[in-house]
């Protein structure tokens, strides 16, 4: 620290006449008296922006996300906002799950509201896309339920931070968990099915590269794709059932998932193959708690039940709960981290200006529902567990979980890869 | 691969499922346009708002999963019923003033009707996709396992098929209907209000996609966005078929939804493709589509 001389002390001293000093005596008093509230609305808004869709194939994962957001932010607006004088102003605009609808509208919430951050979006096709707006206009994107591996790879943006697993992540995963279920069941063949756009074309790529080096035996039969959002799925279960695989690896998630499910269930999928590795999240959880069959193997990016000896994951619970009479998901799970994330960044920096938080956040470490975790310096992936269990019905909840004896929770270090892969191929940005 | 038997079958199966789907929203689109030259770019949301009125009545017997097949009967009805009659509020209030305006002014203003009418369905059922689980245990013809729900698709596919063939032309007022295709005037000359025969051909077309939003629910997930999926869908089937042609409806409904369910195991890449390469065809060729009349060009 600076130290002042004397010689400026008088310079100060002298600069103060009888008068001001006691005028600026009083007002220095007076903000000292006045309530905390009373100096928090003297605070600049913080504008957040919200791009998640409402409608379209991602709205029923965004549902309880959007939730989530809601309540985290209202939550901190009761203590007068970030840095306790900054109240958060929300300016949510729905994306319809498509990266057109996310940039314009991206575009509208920078320029119009002047957002400084945007959480969001559902699909990855829609987050590569904001970010070209994002990095252009200096704006921080929070990425949790997107979350292809370009974004914190070929399309990094030091903009950018992930707070969900990302595809490479997911698909490392999972793979070690295949590959084992594979070599018990003398698996041989096996198809994919996915969701054609950047997301499910991801992960499908890192999933069938991961199981060629880890069971080379494990052959790739066929791998089908279905446009996002697809309603009917009979003629692809069908010519699944007819090529007989040992497996099917779906790449699929958010509602899908679901129609997948139910479909392959009245055809009787599950009758000629396994469905292995699948995104059974806390959504799909509660949602088909009816239909769900037992045993299914599936994985999920946030689930509350690994971590409920984490505080702040029983505060999201809790918070939940009261507004939502339900227990939170995946995507409520990420997004709270993301909201009080970006606060502890803005505390970390002192200040809501965006390159000082964009800074502070650079190798954090935060506090979430899933413990303690740290943003990788090369990449901005925060370093979060993918979990991979066996549906069970567990007594102390209203619908199944993971078994959570035999659940497998993977973290970061083992499955993300190595900064020299994760900066392979990225993108000059100025 | 091998196309043997165990593959066709029941890919022919799943496809047939499809068309029968496709023909039950299209059929009403088409009848509307064939006698009304209306063309409803609302038609898929009526379906979809039908879906979600027979969820909701659904939902008054239990949960929907595992929920009796048989309570989708009366649900339906009910949908149908609702369908109907918002069908000739909106013909009485909104299309009646379209008729002489030109197409894409008709257009416009079934497309205004498509962001309304999604705007009420998120306002009552909030944007969470629903769907009815029959829980019904798959079975196994020929050696291979099918949907035992498709049966009840193709069944009720063919059904209305059937039923709106002996209504156009061994019902009086079928007749009559088939007749202002050709000469409103004529029509109106002989004493018959054909304000009225536009009315109830809009409640039915609309009924119609109700029907179609009941009957398909357990097989198909409701979701906001699937309607706009579903219209360019029954386009194709319209074009392909002719517009205003049952028949052709149906024919081409089959052959679109069969054509697809090959060529996504066959062509993956292309299977879209390959439908609007036989829409490109039939501009080409015959514009007025495989069943449809020069007239109506």
């Amino acid at each position: 620290m600076k130290k002042i001389t004397d010689q400026k002390w008088d310079g100060i001293l002298k600069s103060i006449d009888r008068r001001r000093f006691l005028i600026s005596s009083a007002a220095a008093g007076v903000l000292t008296l006045t309530p905390r509230f009373v100096s928090a609305a003297a605070g600049e808004t913080y504008n957040l922006g919200v791009l998640l869709p409402s409608t379209g194939a991602g709205a029923n994962w965004a549902d309880s996300a959007i939730k989530a957001i809601n309540i985290a932010v209202a939550d901190i607006n009761g203590r007068g906002g970030f840095l306790g004088k900054h109240p958060i102003k929300i300016h949510y605009r729905d994306t319809h799950t498509k990266p057109d609808v996310a940039t314009r509208e991206g575009r509208s919430i920078i320029l119009d509201e002047k957002v400084r951050a945007i959480v969001g979006t559902y699909s990855s096709a829609c987050a590569l896309a904001l970010q070209e707006i994002t990095h252009e206009a200096k704006v921080l994107q929070l990425a949790s339920i997107s979350n292809s591996a370009k974004i914190v790879g070929a399309n990094y943006s030091s903009y950018t931070y992930e707070f969900g697993p990302n595809t490479k992540m997911m698909s490392n995963a999972i793979v070690k968990a295949v590959a084992k279920l594979a070599h018990r069941n003398k698996w041989k063949r096996y198809i994919t099915i996915g969701q054609d756009y950047e997301w499910g074309r991801n992960i499908q790529r890192g999933f069938v590269k991961e199981l060629a080096k880890l069971g080379p035996d494990v052959k790739l039969q066929r791998e089908l794709w279905f446009k996002l959002g697809e309603s009917d799925l009979g003629s692809y279960i069908s010519g699944i059932m007819s090529l007989k695989p040992d497996f099917v690896f779906p790449a699929v998630a958010g509602k899908d998932s679901r129609t997948l499910m139910e479909q392959g269930q009245a055809m009787g999928l599950l009758k000629v193959t396994s469905l292995v590795g699948g995104q059974i999240t806390t959504v799909e959880l509660q949602q088909q708690k009816d239909t769900l069959p037992r045993g299914l193997v599936g994985m999920s990016r946030c689930a509350f039940f690994a971590h409920l000896d984490e505080p702040l994951m029983q505060k999201y619970i809790k918070m939940y709960r009261d507004a939502q009479g339900q227990y939170p998901t995946d995507m409520s799970c990420m997004n709270f981290d993301v909201v009080y994330g970006l606060e502890q960044g803005i505390q970390k920096a002192g200040t809501i200006d965006t390159e000082a938080v964009k800074n502070a956040l650079k190798g954090a470490t935060l506090k979430t529902g899933r413990g303690t975790r740290t943003f990788r310096k090369c990449d901005n992936q925060l370093n979060v567990p993918t979990y991979i269990g066996e549906v069970f019905d567990d007594p102390d909840y209203p619908f199944p979980i993971y078994n959570r004896d035999k659940m497998i929770v993977v973290e970061a270090e083992d499955v993300w890869g190595t900064c020299e892969e994760a900066e392979a191929g990225r993108k000059k940005r100025s | 691969m091998e196309l043997g038997f165990d593959f066709i079958f029941p890919q022919l199966m799943a496809g047939m499922s499809r068309g029968m789907l496709l023909f039950l929203v299209a059929a009403g689109l088409s009848l509307i346009f064939g006698v009304m030259n209306i063309l409803n770019f609302a038609h898929a949301t009526f379906w979809l708002l039908g879906g979600y009125i027979t969820y909701s009545v659904l939902t008054l017997f239990g949960p929907t999963a595992g929920i009796s097949p048989l309570l989708v009967i009366p649900a339906t009805l009910v949908a149908i019923a609702v369908l109907v009659l918002i069908g000739f509020a909106i013909e009485r209030t909104l299309v009646q003033k379209m008729y002489d305006r030109d197409v894409p002014e008709q257009l416009l203003l079934t497309f205004a009707l498509v962001l309304i009418i999604g705007d009420v369905i998120k306002l009552i059922w909030g944007v969470e996709d629903r769907s009815v689980f029959l829980g019904l245990p798959p079975v196994e013809l020929f050696g291979q396992f099918v949907n035992l729900y498709y049966f009840v698709i193709i069944g009720v596919g063919i059904t209305v098929f059937a039923g709106l063939h002996l209504f156009l032309h061994k019902t009086s007022f079928g007749r009559i209907v088939r007749a202002a295709v050709h000469s409103r005037e004529m029509v109106e000359a002989l004493g018959i209000r054909i304000s009225t025969i536009y009315m109830v051909v809009f409640g039915i077309g609309v009924g119609l996609a109700g029907l179609a939003g009941g009957v398909v629910l357990p097989l198909t997930p409701l979701a906001l966005g699937a309607d706009i999926d579903l219209i360019i869908q029954c386009f194709v089937v319209v074009v392909v078929g002719g517009f205003g042609s049952i028949i052709g409806t149906f024919v081409a409904a089959l052959l679109i939804g069969v054509t697809y369910s090959f060529a996504i195991f066959l062509w993956p890449d292309g299977a879209l493709a390959v439908i609007f390469l036989i829409v490109i065809a039939i501009l080409i060729v015959r514009p007025w589509g495989l069943f449809g009349t020069e007239l109506r060009t």
